[in-house]
């Protein structure tokens, strides 16, 4: 028989949320795969793939080096361990950039559906945003209709993706000293699509030869995606459904109802999510929902299409990418509507061991199992409405007796955009830098990231928030580390007693939380444009701001990106899993030291969130000495 | 003797031993029909985690006396002369597992395999790649270890490797800092980093 406490045992070591512990038990008692049990079938993991010395890319390979000091030291085409590393990195990195990316094109190509009148449901939502990034692109805006500069600015930004412009204009938001050292060092991205493609070209056999090429390049393509396509996904995503603003909102499984038809909006993009929400409201279906026994309809966000509507829809959020197999195992989920990205191909065999139905809605992003309503900017509302309707006919076959949902819902602050931020500042950052240089806030890190198996859920954003939070340090953050943060209850103003006095008043005086979550992963490009804006109010490079970023328990191929383009904008970064770079010393060195000769930056690898602090904060003080701060 | 030495500090957990081993006790021997056969043949050497996410290739030590062979009731595990291997005779086991109870490495386990014509799972060990021993090969895992942690020879010789590097310790006197082999610092920065996330897990 299944023992329950040992269960209890085993699900305190797997994650750091209760609710997430007590479905955890409840999952394991009914037997449910999840991705804990996989990673440790997968031990041990090949160790030449860990280190990155194994290649996989020509059909002369396989190939590995012996990463002893022995032979092989050399793949069959003569590639050392310092290359296949190098053109591993820059394969994983690409692909992270490529998927926020692309994500940012299908946003902006349902702006221009929706400016050019053929778009179902979606309207252009905030003007002044709209007015704003038109203006930097040199289109007028003056007594114009909003559809018509829509449409004009969506072309300039799908214009970003090609390769006639060179150069991509949201590049500009970074001071000049940053945009110089870019400059310097030959990596000033020229178009998103391009660097892309160059990456892929580059690591072909017997094209780049030389890590340090390929590595330049890797920032340049890193910084395609954070001042490109991430950017571009964020502003059009504010421009046709608003910009967040502060609110207040519900976080962790204990969101999901007893007594409505739950829906998970499970994925990345809001052109979908935000469609469901809006479709939600339908009379028509709240009626059918009633008639199916239900008291409504519940919607659950998960992953970052629920940080997405968190931010500008106060939607309950149910966890993060870990808590997706665990939201099913509440047994409540009649639907699960999943876009794409971080979504486990294990998902709709999780759901078959209960009533839930998994829906696809990317002709990109299909799963063997799951009911496919292919999701098209022309025909959104109806879309969303049918997938509705499909949760809706599924209430029906919930059975209670399966049902376990954990009792309290942590509360939570979120939609921290940095306009948000500047306005609750008034109107400038001045006051934020008055505290920073008075040493009220020494400096400020970004964590961001995902949850890993090879670390505690939560744990290490958690943990890291708090230490930094503590030592007078302004945490902002992103993805499912924000996420971790809203569940163990520190994205409200109350954890402002968490910190240390300095940070304390200043949240007190301004009634935010001393974590601030700033949205999705897409979203870290607010936090670009935010260190920039303080930066070029100070007339400084971004390397000289007292700030950090870490990943403390990142998995995705974006995270690689989101880190590189951190530290090549000189953002200091901390990582808490190894990349698989430990079989070149070469390239370990450029990275975690070398670069900081070069863009004032580098990164670290520590997976102990307090050592990861001290190294932060040590970090932050040498900047603030260097500012004579 | 010869033997299949193991150097655990060199093994990265690559597996490839695994699928060697797989490769050559399978009916075809070649990797791509090996996967399609109708008794798939199942590594005989197991690697597997101990802490810290360090692996430990564990295979047969054909010791002698061998207690698998001692405990037999059917005489079904033999010694095979010529390589003083513990070889498993699959028309005589019994699938009574005694065998297993008495192995002091737990490496014995049981599967089908192409030599019976029934659908039986028998004791299917290591049997130190004799067959490839006689045409003068070495054993398939040594051989696909890339690293040196499976190593086959005279175990004397083997041996004196390590005594080599103990002398080294004790007349420099520099006490148990000296890895032995001594390890590139990649490595040892690597692992130090996996053992810090085991610990954090509570898993060291």
């Amino acid at each position: 028989m299944y023992d329950s406490s040992a269960g209890k045992k085993i699900a305190q070591t797997r994650a750091l949320d209760k609710a997430d512990q007590e479905i955890m038990v409840k999952s394991m008692e009914d037997g449910i795969e999840t991705v804990w049990d996989r990673f440790a079938g997968q031990q041990p993991q090949c160790g030449f793939g860990n280190l990155g010395v194994c290649c996989n890319r020509c059909a002369m390979g396989p190939c590995r080096t012996e990463p002893f000091g022995k032979k092989p030291t050399r793949g069959t085409c003569g590639a050392d361990a310092d290359l296949i590393v190098a053109r591993n990195l820059l394969d994983d990195l690409t692909t992270g950039a490529a998927s926020h990316s692309d994500h940012g094109r299908e946003v902006v190509e349902a702006m221009l559906a929706t400016a050019e009148g053929h778009a179902q449901g979606y309207q252009i939502l905030d003007e002044d945003k709209l007015h704003a990034v038109a203006t930097e692109y040199g289109i007028k805006t003056a007594g114009r209709k909003k559809e018509e500069i829509a449409g004009e600015l969506a072309r300039a930004l799908l214009e970003e993706f090609g390769t006639l412009k060179n150069r991509i204009q949201m590049t500009e938001r970074a001071p000049q000293k940053t945009r110089d050292t870019w400059k310097k060092l030959g990596i000033m991205p020229r178009s998103v699509d391009r660097e892309v493609v160059e990456a892929m070209h580059r690591i072909h056999m017997g094209v780049d030869s030389d890590y340090t090429n390929l590595l330049l390049h890797a920032m340049r393509t890193a910084l395609s995606d954070g001042w490109g396509g991430s950017m571009m996904a964020t502003d059009a995503s504010d421009i046709l459904f608003g910009t967040p603003t502060p609110k207040n909102a519900l976080i962790n499984l204990a969101t999901i109802s007893r007594d409505k038809v739950n829906i998970v909006l499970h994925g990345h993009n809001p052109i979908l999510s935000d469609m469901i929400v809006k479709a939600s409201e339908d009379p028509g279906l709240i009626k059918r929902a009633k008639d199916a026994g239900a008291k409504g309809i519940n919607l659950a966000g998960m992953c970052c299409t629920g940080n997405e509507l968190l931010m500008r829809r106060g939607i309950p959020l149910a966890g993060s990418f870990f808590d997706q197999e665990l939201v099913i195992a509440t047994g409540a989920i009649e639907a699960m509507v999943i876009d794409y990205q971080c979504i486990f191909p294990a998902v709709t065999q999780t759901a078959g061991c209960y009533h839930t139905k998994v829906v696809t809605t990317s002709r990109k992003a299909k799963i063997p199992g799951a009911i496919h309503k292919e999701f098209q900017p022309e025909t959104g509302l109806d879309t969303a409405k049918e997938i509705i309707g499909l949760a809706i006919d599924n209430f029906v076959n919930r059975n209670p007796d399966r049902v376990r949902i954990p009792e309290k819902p942590m509360q939570m602050m979120s939609g921290f955009s940095e306009e948000a931020i500047r306005k609750a500042l008034g109107g400038t950052y001045k006051p934020l830098i008055d505290a920073i240089v008075a040493g009220k806030i020494k400096g400020a890190v970004g964590i961001v990231g995902c949850n890993n198996p090879k670390i505690k859920q939560d744990y290490g954003h958690v943990t890291l928030a708090k230490e930094l939070i503590k030592r007078d340090i302004l945490v902002v953050e992103t993805g499912c580390a924000a996420i971790a943060c809203g569940k163990a209850g520190l994205l409200v103003p109350e954890a402002a007693d968490m910190a240390g006095s300095g940070l304390k008043s200043v949240c007190n005086a301004l009634g935010i939380p001393p974590v601030l979550h700033m949205g999705s992963c897409v979203d870290c490009s607010r936090i670009l444009v935010l260190a920039a804006n303080i930066a070029k109010e100070l007339n400084v490079g971004i390397s000289d701001l007292p700030l950090g970023g870490a990943a403390p328990e990142w998995y995705s191929q974006k995270a690689i990106s989101i880190g590189t383009y951190f530290v090549a904008s000189g953002v200091y970064t901390v990582l808490g899993i190894p990349p698989k770079i430990f079989g070149s010393p070469n390239v370990t060195n450029l990275l975690a030291s070398q670069l900081g000769g070069i863009v004032n930056a580098s990164f670290a690898i520590e997976p102990d969130p307090i050592k990861a602090a001290d190294l932060l904060e040590a970090e932050i003080n040498r900047k603030r000495k260097a500012l004579g701060i | 003797m010869k033997t299949v030495f193991v150097r655990p500090e060199l093994c990265v957990g690559c597996r490839h031993c695994e699928v060697a081993c797989a490769i050559e006790h399978a009916e075809s021997r070649t990797l791509f029909d090996a996967i399609h056969e109708e008794k798939i043949s199942k590594p005989r050497i197991h690697v597997e985690v101990g802490i810290n996410y360090l692996p430990f290739p564990n295979r047969c030590r054909h010791c002698d006396p061998a207690p698998c062979m001692q405990v037999c009731p059917t005489e079904a595990l033999y010694r095979d002369q010529e390589t003083s291997s513990v070889v498993v005779d699959y028309g005589k086991c019994i699938d009574c597992a005694v065998c297993a109870m008495a192995c002091p490495f737990g490496i014995i386990h049981f599967q089908k395999v192409h030599q019976l014509d029934t659908g039986r799972e028998v004791n299917a060990k290591c049997d130190n790649c004799i067959e490839r021993q006689k045409i003068g090969k070495i054993p398939a895992c040594a051989e696909a270890c890339k690293t040196g942690a499976l190593e086959f020879g005279d175990a004397d010789d083997l041996i004196r490797v390590s005594r080599k590097d103990f002398t080294m310790r004790v007349i420099k006197s520099e006490g148990t800092d000296v890895e032995v082999p001594k390890l590139p610092a990649n490595i040892r920065a690597f692992r130090a980093i996996m053992a810090e996330l085991a610990e954090l897990r509570g898993e060291s």
